[in-house]
């Protein structure tokens, strides 16, 4: 009820991590009305890490494993600096249409959108690991 | 993939997948409509903050000149994500019938 694969950093990864997940919820009759979501959240994080750790080991781990009513996923980024996503500001989404700026959501987004959301860093092997669970409820 | 087509006067539609990989295509669609367009987004099956970032420099711009997107169309999930944006306080948005 696992699977795992590297994908290299890069935004053409995405289709491949979209195929990925799609082919786990089949394989595993997970929900599909909890992909969008979890292609979502996958996307945000796995960005962030092509756009603010280019210095990183080529390829990013993506572990998938159906969880009660749902799915638990993990992306590993190694040889990167500590950026903890559960720490970042919110976006202000008040400010009139002129004072918004094009980013910034990403995290703010995915921090209502899923159940739980870790982050874990090892000082020793400069490893990032993340992880996050949707489930139905 | 993503598909974004003229669908009629003053309506643009946007069918597919807004991600990351698809914004350069969206954004050299969009930055040429100009006045009051309507974004069909009933085929429009995922955005994510890469895409919301496309429509908000295309409102922008709009908004700038007099003009306005309006999309319409919008599934249940989108308009989730448009709300915990705070776009639903930018577009005027029609949900999915």
């Amino acid at each position: 009820m696992t699977a795992d694969r590297l994908f290299r950093r890069s935004f053409d990864s995405l289709d491949e991590i979209f195929a990925f997940t799609a082919d786990f919820f089949a394989l595993h009759r997970i929900d599909p009305e909890l992909l969008p979501t979890v292609d979502l959240t996958l996307e945000e994080l796995f960005t962030n890490m092509v756009k603010y750790s280019p210095a990183g080991e080529p390829n990013i781990r993506i572990e998938m494993a159906a969880a009660e009513g749902g799915v638990e996923v993990t992306l590993t980024d190694y040889d990167v600096e500590r950026f903890d996503v559960t720490q970042a500001p919110d976006a202000n989404i008040d400010l009139p249409i002129e004072e918004r700026r094009p980013g910034g959501l990403g995290l703010h987004l995915i921090r209502r959108l899923v159940d739980t959301l870790q982050y874990e860093y090892s000082n020793e092997s400069r490893r990032s690991r993340i992880t996050f669970r949707k489930t139905r409820s | 993939m993503l598909k974004i087509e003229p669908g009629g006067e003053g309506v643009v539609v946007i069918a597919g997948r807004l991600d990351a990989a698809q914004c350069p295509a969206a954004q050299a669609f969009l930055e040429h409509v100009k006045g009051a367009v309507t974004l069909d987004c009933r085929g429009l099956e995922y955005v994510s903050s890469a895409g919301l970032g496309v429509l908000l420099k295309t409102q922008k711009r709009l908004t700038a000149s007099g003009g306005k997107l309006r999309l319409v169309g919008v599934s249940h999930h989108l308009q989730d994500i448009f709300r915990y944006s705070g776009f639903d306080q930018i577009f005027e948005i029609e949900p999915a019938g």
